[in-house]
């Protein structure tokens, strides 16, 4: 082969190949707008098409529909990128032909020629170069301070922000926990200026500031009035005072979820069934076995199935559902719910508020906020429990904090979120196994503490900075009972292990006892009692300081629900939709015993002369 | 042309020696037995490779036959493999500068540097090489929490040692980025020298940037833009694919353009290759001043025999060298503000400081469900607060870092005019030091016998 017909032959090969790849680029280009047209997941058809199929969920034919077109989407899409993938290997074989090609071609085409006489001035060059180091160094540097300049350090903003918050909600605060009390005396207001400096100055919490207020009082029951006149700290936050909490029910066994609430006037005989002293009656749509919560004139229960979690908000006085808010688009949460046991679903966990919002956490792991009106705040994703029943913790709010014990099979931990944000405030690893037991909230020496009891600690966190305070190892087994807290003193119990009634101050067991255990009714303690139901039927008193067996009502059908104080009496739900009402009392005296009509397990709310019960379909107003 | 004159040469030098030789070796016995222990040793690697990558849970197994794809590009290696790749870095360099400096054959170059692309480059999808090491040894200085691998470290050392001796074999035969873009050399065009001394900045810029990144934890940038590896691992995003090509084309007519005008490894390279006592020549006796080999180096790293009377003529004497030498500080001074200054701008590359100001400018995406990176952050848990803080702390980094870097950047700018004004005395045709990559192809230009 001579020198012409290699250069024919290579210009020919350079040729095709050339031509080749210029072909397969082209395509490729094709195919990758073709690709980003078609991604099967932004697919707008198949939007369409689940949007059909939220109106008809049991459209059999539309769910083949879609699941075909799905297929056929992920079809194309793959098959593109296949084709990507193989012309991107022709290309670059197409190409190393075309560099081989030419090389020979050019190696074929190139003559032997004289070494240039004259040669690159070096001098003139140099001379050029520093101009052009010197242009381009410089270039550098303008483009970097441009650039400077051009750019925001929006960290710095942050800075502020944070500050102005920081100095200005304790303030606020302040100024609301003493306006809020107008039925306060004069001597009231000096005292709660008082500790609130104290507080202040001793502690340089503000948002725990201490105040006592007065419970307007006209029950003649002893123990009631006893009740009535005790002084307890108010909940300073965001304009809540304690007494605010407790014109409310505002969380899982009312104010503080301790079971104790303020009310009057509750009925104490109905018949659901047959309309006896039912105000109204009214379905819920999604079922759940979260208790009612109340603020103001509106009530708030949840409900979830494996479709959808929602929030309803119903008008406490006629029963009209106000609003629905969907906890629906929240990132992390789960496509397939967890699977959870059926009696504890998806929606165990009692709502809260604090009378600017509402906030809900479902078996999900999905916590979302929505305000008064429904509008939703925000929402996030904790991160799915491991929780082989699923999760019960209720939620409470202090102090503009949200506090989520979130014991799963994974770890044990409690976090407090903003109110406003849903950001994390703080979160406590725990030292403990998984739990269901909700929140209780304990005033010790005019400070809050979060009590928490699981297997095998009982332990209180600082409210403010989530700071493991104390615990106590003495609990087993998979607690599902809330503490009770009354005089210094929380009684933690447990089914198969035992029950404890622990100093929260020295950490001091003070008496222990086994005979009567609950599983999932939480312990109420209040003046000197604490009430205990076993689910197996059996409801009973002790004395919180010594604890002796006071009385024992068996009445041998299971419950769930809690007990809660109110109006001097103590109401107990039966899983059967049974209530029975007991007096305040160290004896045995039962007031009441009254049918809902459907069965019940979750613990009812209250409000001035009302009672409000969910049943298994129905929420229940109770009242004349 | 050079083809030609390189069967010229050929001619010039045709004996019976050099046509007994293949790649410059004795005979080809030695070939077949370094290949038989360098095959037995990789086969025997690659099954205990195998066994390690057993997999503690079995992956489901699908009926209609769907392999599950690997999530890491590259896969993770066994360690004995890692070593192995060592093993045959060092082989490659050391056949490299024996091909360079003892056999002085290019074409035994071309052909390590083919075996170079295919085994580091295709085979090894571009990772881990020598180039890339540089961030992971910066790491290591800066993040007490990352543990470099043993394989990084020799992968940036080896070369660096071997070209402290021997001038960049690694360049010429060991680097797959660099074999990918002198096998589509194909009629190079010589630069003017004004125009390689200022494009030659970029790669310190480039480094500076690189350290300053991978000592704050911000990214490996060189990594993440180089042009090669999307077509070595064919799985680029296309913008990538379409730098690479773009480079291809480009390296057709302006030789290895990342080696020379982007390489942060070069930098390094280079400073080692200037102290190098056994650095390839072109010729293997005395310069007979034939001017054969003035074109022959695509890359332009040939310098001349220095006319004195021109240099003496032109003024840039020692006069100028003092006010270059004095303005050098001046420079560094310079860069420094510039680097303090354009810290923010920089450190909004880091994803924390990115995501801290994205949440405080724009507070509402925190209701989008579709923004992934604050979705992420948001489920997470963690505090605002803390985000905030460990922004600052990066931006904090950088405030130094860019400082450094931009006082680096004033150095290498004040250092490189000065340079322009320093003549050393040279008589012959010499390979620039610093800036040749050994390819060996000028020596076939050289009529020059032992």
């Amino acid at each position: 082969m001579n020198n012409q017909d290699k250069l024919k032959l290579s210009h020919n090969i350079a040729l095709i190949a050339g031509i080749f790849c210029a072909a397969v680029a082209l395509l490729l280009l094709l195919n990758f707008w073709q690709i980003t047209k078609t991604d099967p997941i932004e697919s707008k058809a198949l939007e369409a098409l689940v949007e059909r199929l939220k109106d008809d969920a049991n459209n059999e034919e539309l769910k083949e529909e879609i699941r075909n077109f799905d297929l056929l989407a992920r079809k194309a899409y793959f098959n593109s990128q296949w084709q990507v993938e193989t012309g991107a290997y022709m290309l670059l074989f197409g190409a190393i032909v075309l560099a081989l090609a030419l090389r020979l071609y050019y190696s074929a085409k190139s003559k032997i020629e004289e070494p240039e006489k004259v040669l690159e001035n070096e001098i003139a060059s140099r001379i050029i170069a520093q101009k052009g180091i010197i242009i381009v160094g410089a270039a550098v540097m303008v483009l970097a301070l441009l650039a400077s300049f051009l750019s925001v350090n929006q960290l710095k903003s942050y800075d502020a922000s944070a500050l102005v918050a920081d100095n200005e909600t304790p303030v606020e605060e302040a100024v609301e926990v003493i306006n809020v009390a107008p039925a306060q005396t004069t001597s009231n207001e000096v005292s709660v200026e008082a500790t609130a400096d104290e507080s202040a100055s001793a502690e340089n919490v503000t948002e725990e500031t201490s105040t006592e207020v007065q419970v307007e009082e006209t029950s003649s029951e002893p123990v009631a009035e006893k009740s009535a006149v005790e002084t307890k700290p108010a909940a300073a936050s965001s304009g809540i005072t304690l007494a605010e909490l407790q014109k409310n029910h505002n969380s899982f066994r009312g104010p503080l979820a301790q079971g104790v609430v303020m009310h009057k006037n509750i009925p104490t005989e109905w018949d659901g069934a047959a309309g006896t002293n039912v105000v109204w009656k009214a379905e819920v749509p999604k079922h759940g076995f979260n208790s009612p919560v109340i603020w103001g004139d509106k009530l708030f229960v949840s409900g979830a199935d494996n479709t959808s979690r929602e929030v309803y908000c119903y008008n406490r006085n006629d029963g009209k559902l106000m609003w629905t808010g969907v906890a629906d688009n929240i990132s992390g949460s789960p496509a397939t719910p967890p699977r959870v046991t059926e009696d504890t679903g998806l929606a165990a966990s009692t709502l809260t508020t604090d009378g600017n919002a509402v906030f809900a956490i479902f078996g999900t792991g999905d916590v979302i906020a929505f305000d008064m009106n429904g509008k939703r705040l925000w929402a996030r994703n904790l991160g799915v429990p491991d929780n082989h029943y699923g999760h019960s913790s209720s939620l409470i709010t202090l102090n503009g904090k949200l506090f989520i014990q979130y014991d799963t099979n994974r770890a044990g931990k409690v976090m407090a979120l903003d109110n406003k944000s849903g950001e994390t405030v703080w979160e406590t690893q725990r030292d403990a196994k998984i739990s269901w037991a909700s929140p209780v909230l304990a005033e010790v020496d005019g400070k809050y503490q979060l009590v928490l009891t699981a297997d095998p600690i009982v332990a209180g966190y600082d409210v403010g900075t989530g700071e493991e305070l104390w615990s106590v190892e003495c609990m087993m087994g998979e607690v599902g009972a809330s503490v009770g807290y009354a005089d210094g003193i929380v009684v933690a119990a447990n089914e198969y292990a035992r029950m404890v009634a622990i100093d929260i101050r020295t950490q001091e067991i003070l008496w222990e006892d086994d005979f009567y255990l609950p599983e999932a009714a939480s312990i109420l303690a209040h003046e000197g009692l604490v009430f205990v139901a076993t689910s197996y039927g059996v409801f009973v008193c002790y004395d919180l300081k010594e604890g002796e067996l006071l009385w024992e009502d068996d009445f041998g059908s299971p419950v769930y629900s809690s007990p809660v104080l109110a109006d001097g009496k103590v109401y107990l739900m039966d899983n059967e939709g049974v209530m029975r009402i007991y007096e305040f009392s160290r004896e045995l005296k039962k007031v009441g015993e009254n049918v809902l009509g459907e069965l019940s397990g979750p613990t009812p709310a209250f409000a001035d002369g009302r009672l409000y019960i969910r049943g298994e379909k129905d929420l229940f107003c109770i009242g004349k | 042309m050079r083809n030609q004159l390189n069967q010229n040469s050929h001619k010039l030098q045709a004996t019976s020696h050099k046509q007994s030789r293949f790649f410059g070796f004795k005979s080809k016995s030695v070939l077949f037995t370094f290949a038989f222990i360098l095959f037995t040793f990789a086969f025997n690697l690659l099954s205990l490779n195998l066994s390690a990558q057993k997999q503690r849970f079995p992956k489901p197994e699908f009926e209609t036959g769907y392999e599950q794809p690997s999530p890491v590009t590259p896969e993770p290696r066994a360690l004995a493999m890692e070593y192995f790749d060592v093993l045959i870095l060092i082989l490659v360099l050391a056949a490299a500068t024996y091909f360079a400096l003892k056999s002085r054959s290019r074409q035994g170059i071309l052909w390590l540097s083919i075996f170079t692309l295919v085994y580091f480059g295709f085979y090894r999808n571009g990772c881990i090489c020598s180039i890339g090491a540089i961030q992971n040894v910066t790491l290591t200085f800066f993040d007490p929490a990352y543990a470099i691998s043993l394989t990084a470290l020799l992968f940036f050392i080896i070369p660096l040692v071997v070209t402290l001796f021997f001038g960049r074999t690694f360049c010429a035969g060991a680097c797959p980025l660099g074999a990918i873009q002198d096998l589509v050399v194909v009629k190079p065009i010589s630069l003017p020298k004004w125009l390689n001394k200022t494009l030659g900045l970029i790669p310190y810029l480039y480094l500076s940037l690189a350290v300053l990144f991978a000592a704050t934890g911000t990214d490996f940038i060189i990594c993440r833009y180089d042009p090669f590896v999307g077509i070595f691992r064919m799985d680029a995003k296309f913008l990538m694919i379409v730098l690479g090509i773009a480079f291809l084309l480009m390296g057709m007519f302006v030789a290895r353009p990342y080696c020379r005008f982007l390489c942060p490894y070069g930098v390094l390279l280079s400073w080692m290759s200037r102290f190098s006592s056994r650095h390839l020549t072109i010729t293997p006796s005395k310069c007979i001043q034939c001017k054969l080999c003035t074109h022959s180096c695509p890359f332009d790293a040939i310098d001349f025999p220095t006319n004195e009377k021109e240099v003496v003529k032109s003024g840039l004497g020692p006069k100028r060298f003092i006010t270059y030498a004095l303005v050098i500080p001046l420079w560094i001074a310079l860069g420094v503000f510039v680097g303090a200054k354009s810290h923010t701008f920089l450190s909004k590359a880091n994803q924390d400081v990115y995501l801290a100001e994205l949440l405080i400018a724009h507070p509402e995406l925190r209701n989008d469900p579709d923004n992934i990176d604050v979705q992420t952050f948001l489920a997470s848990g963690k505090p605002m607060e803390q985000l905030v803080s460990e922004a600052t702390a990066i931006r904090e980094k950088f405030y130094i870092g860019s400082m450094i870097a931009g006082g680096f950047m004033g150095l290498v700018i004040g250092m490189t005019l000065l340079n322009t004004v320093v003549f050393r005395k040279r008589q012959d045709y010499e390979p620039h030091k610093g800036n040749c990559f050994s390819c060996a192809r000028c020596v076939d230009y050289c009529p020059v016998e032992k």
